[in-house]
């Protein structure tokens, strides 16, 4: 089966990309498959290595499946090979010699001792673009230091803005370093095509997931360059009244009225309360606590949240993000996974897109886009598929033969 | 300096957060990025702090500097009628266009998708609305925290029992928003250099951020229960936290994944009990005695210096990295040998470090110009992209226009 045809115009269209990368790099392989770029997924013939992180449901045969996986290679072609083969090298090498991109996560000695460092990869490709996703980077001290998302987190910086102001610093869940080196890798791939369309000459791209994440510290980096004070984390009761996470009937909310200078949200959210006859709400008004300065102080911090506190404690959090945003106040539902499939937007939207699973045996709900080019409301093409799934489509697209390739597989190399 | 996308002229409508990164990528990388802003209505994000001790005005925000390097500003009134006429022709002459107002805000300067590219049809357009142009919320208010909030990420962040975290930052603003909104952009870039075809692009804030709980969200329809917050604690690895080290809020977060782990990070801490205690022998052990196992290692950390701590355990091949703080991060030897930071001579801040991008090329370096004062290079464009003469724009400047 060859691959299903694609809309002659999606902006990948004819771009080849060989993904041999680890949990670390695969969701940017995926990016790049949306947008109609054949990637084709080399796995291990052990298994594809983002199946190690979860989270995991059973699988038709009892065996958990990750749907982190089943995530990432959305719209992927996956071949299994054995790269450390000499076998496998030469068909790697086959693959990459026709594609555009190559994403891979593996360090530079290990690449070295394949044979398939930078230079020789350009000299089988002198077109190539090599996209590196590594922790800290391929060069730098600390280019051979062990990450998970944890460490990672920890080592970009976000992770010290994260946690209770009286407990260790807390990470953000879901593998979120995972993603983000992802996407910077996917955007670096994208400029190295463009590159290529610009000067004629591959590129070697060397994306590092711990600057991914230093590049998300927002105000913490300048503030400490400028003034030298050290932004640490707050917890669920950040700088203002009026800002943060609240308890709720049914959960939380999580809102921002009014901030720094402009207080009309602020007004909105205090006059909401007084209609509803809220105790305190009265003592919040006024240009006083229109002034951003005064919301900053910690009595009005403290205060604020008694008011607001017993205000929300008797509505629930849909009631509170009706309401609220009808009088333009930035507030919203900490929503789980399962209020989101209930999000009346996102219905509205045809946002999710079921796809029946060929490793689960099942439907799986995707998000169904991550943007919307062109009007096109899915970027679904193909499902995720089972590892080397599509071993012998595209060894037959590079020219080897039946016979070949039923010798490489009593080897083991596929 | 990377000349990638010389050839591509960016009219800029991306304020504060999330767009305004975008756009500066592409200026780094060699496109010209004509900001619009006015001394009327200035980017937010130039009133927002920090600013060096002493200065002040719309000029000195370390914050606004850290997201529009290589950029030029266009001091433009959009509350002025004739406004329209100069952003049209701005827009003919551009071959992107981006934005991330309210849906409608374009529109009513009469720039929205279908009139920009009725003159320009190669244009590719990018917006990047909170809930998406259509639908019921189409108008909701929001920030990168409430937009985390309401797509997933903060629901399972933090410790049982308490007020759920996420981040602790407006994290869809910094990484995943401008990310995927750059490479839809990118790719559509590609596209045209290759057919001539422009594109229309549509970024939800709220839909892109959901994608970073897509895992959870397939996992819960394929019958999970939605995920519970368990602080730093993961089910397949033990130790997996953060743990306190010598000086006061110091910690380093420490990920023990395989047995051999287990055993090099008790003889690096010089725990031979721990070591020899068969219980603690495997991962489903360590993790029947999460609590014992997480106080005796903090109760070793605890005596040694974070970064010694760090240095140590990547020596015996643990994974562990300090809880960097921004200070760190800006000392850290690794980062400044890859040249991450980048040294800039602002003309109104003076010397300051900002960010770079967060991959090097071999082909390709970034520059380290500076973000642009409020319409510093209003008549050099008005010249050299108008053709405007200097007596018109000297009438267009006086009349409250070009301001």
């Amino acid at each position: 089966m060859s691959p299903e045809p694609l809309e002659p115009l999606e902006p990948l269209a004819g771009v080849t990309v060989v993904d041999w990368t680890d949990h670390t790099g695969a969701y940017a392989g995926r990016l790049l498959a949306d947008l109609g770029a054949d990637v084709v997924r080399v796995v291990p013939p052990g298994g594809d290595p983002a199946a190690r992180v979860g989270p995991f449901v059973p699988g038709a045969d009892g065996r958990p499946v990750s749907t982190f996986e089943r995530f990432v290679n959305l719209n992927k072609r996956s071949v299994a090979l054995d790269v450390a083969a000499r076998d496998g090298r030469d068909v790697f090498l086959r693959l990459a010699g026709r594609a555009q991109v190559l994403l891979h996560t593996a360090a530079r000695p290990t690449l070295a001792a394949l044979g398939l460092g930078p230079d020789e990869l350009a000299a089988a490709n002198p077109g190539l673009v090599q996209v590196s996703v590594r922790p800290f980077g391929a060069t730098g001290p600390y280019r051979d230091h062990l990450a998970d998302d944890l460490v990672q987190l920890a080592a970009g910086g976000l992770l010290s803005l994260g946690g209770y102001a009286d407990t260790a610093p807390i990470a953000v869940a879901g593998h979120q370093t995972y993603l983000a080196g992802s996407i910077v890798a996917a955007g670096a791939a994208l400029l190295g095509l463009l590159g290529r369309l610009h000067d004629g000459r591959g590129r070697a791209m060397d994306v590092s997931v711990q600057e991914a994440i230093a590049g998300a510290l927002e105000d913490a980096v300048p503030t400490y360059d400028l003034t030298g004070r050290v932004r640490r984390r707050l917890g669920e009761v950040p700088r203002e009244a009026g800002t943060g996470t609240f308890p709720c009937r049914d959960g939380h909310v999580a809102m921002v009225a009014g901030r720094l200078g402009t207080a009309k949200a602020w007004t909105a959210l205090v006059r909401w309360m007084a209609e509803s006859g809220v105790d305190g709400a009265a003592e919040l008004t006024g240009p006083v606590w229109e002034d951003f300065r005064h919301r900053q102080s910690e009595p009005a911090i403290a205060r604020f949240r008694e008011v607001f506190g017993a205000f929300a404690a008797t509505r629930g959090k849909a009631e509170l993000y009706a309401e609220a945003q009808r009088r333009r106040i930035a507030l919203a539902p900490v929503n789980d996974v399962t209020d989101l499939r209930a999000d009346a937007q996102l219905a509205h939207r045809g946002f999710f897109v079921p796809v029946d699973d060929p490793v689960l045996g099942a439907t799986l709900v995707y998000p169904g886009r991550v943007s919307l080019v062109d009007g096109r409301t899915t970027l679904v093409h193909r499902p995720a598929p089972a590892p080397g799934q599509h071993t012998g489509e595209v060894l037959a697209e590079l020219g080897v033969g039946d016979e070949q390739r039923t010798t490489l597989v009593a080897a083991g190399v596929l | 300096m990377a000349t990638v996308l010389s050839g591509e002229r960016v009219l800029d409508y991306c304020w504060v957060g999330a767009g305004a990164l975008v756009t500066q990528t592409l200026a780094l990388y060699g496109a010209q990025v004509i900001k619009i802003e006015s001394r009327a209505r200035p980017d937010n994000l130039r009133l927002s702090p920090p600013a060096k001790p002493g200065q002040t005005g719309l000029d000195v925000s370390g914050y606004f500097a850290s997201r529009n390097s290589g950029k030029k500003s266009f001091a433009l009134n959009m509350a002025h009628p004739a406004a329209r006429d100069i952003a049209a022709a701005l827009a003919r002459a551009s071959t992107i266009v981006t934005s991330n107002f309210r849906p409608g805000v374009m529109d009513r300067w009469g720039l929205g998708y279908a009139d920009v590219a009725a003159a320009n049809p190669a244009v590719i357009y990018l917006s990047m609305p909170m809930q998406g142009n259509d639908g019921p919320h189409r108008d909701y208010v929001g920030f990168g925290s409430t937009i985390a909030a309401a797509a997933g990420l903060v629901h399972p962040s933090g410790l049982p029992g308490r007020a759920p975290l996420g981040t602790g930052t407006h994290y869809p603003d910094h990484v995943p928003n401008p990310g995927h909104a750059l490479v839809a952009l990118l790719s559509a870039v590609y596209r045209r250099v290759r057919t001539g075809r422009g594109a229309q692009i549509e970024l939800s804030q709220f839909e892109s951020t959901v994608n970073l709980v897509g895992p959870a969200l397939l996992a819960g329809s394929a019958g999970a229960p939605p995920p519970a917050p368990a602080g730093n604690r993961v089910p397949g690895a033990a130790p997996h936290g953060v743990f306190p080290c010598r000086e006061p809020d110091t910690w380093c977060a420490i990920a023990v994944g395989t047995d051999a782990q287990w055993a090099a990070l008790c003889t690096a801490l010089g725990r031979a009990d721990l070591l020899a205690d068969a219980r603690l022998g495997t991962l489903l052990g360590r993790k029947a005695h999460e609590d014992r196992l997480e106080e005796e290692i903090a109760a070793s950390s605890r005596t040694v210096e974070a970064w010694a701590l760090m240095r140590r355990l990547q020596d015996a091949g643990v994974p562990a990295a300090v809880v960097a703080t921004a200070q760190d991060v800006l000392a850290d030897e690794h980062l400044r040998k890859r040249g991450y930071w980048v040294q800039q001579d602002h003309p109104a801040m003076g010397a300051m470090t900002v960010a770079g991008l967060p991959f090097r090329s071999d082909v390709d370096e970034a520059g380290p110009t500076p973000a642009p004062l409020l319409g510093a290079d209003t008549w050099e464009i008005a010249e050299s992209v108008l053709g405007m003469h200097r007596a018109e724009y000297e009438r267009l400047v006086a009349a409250g226009v070009l301001t």
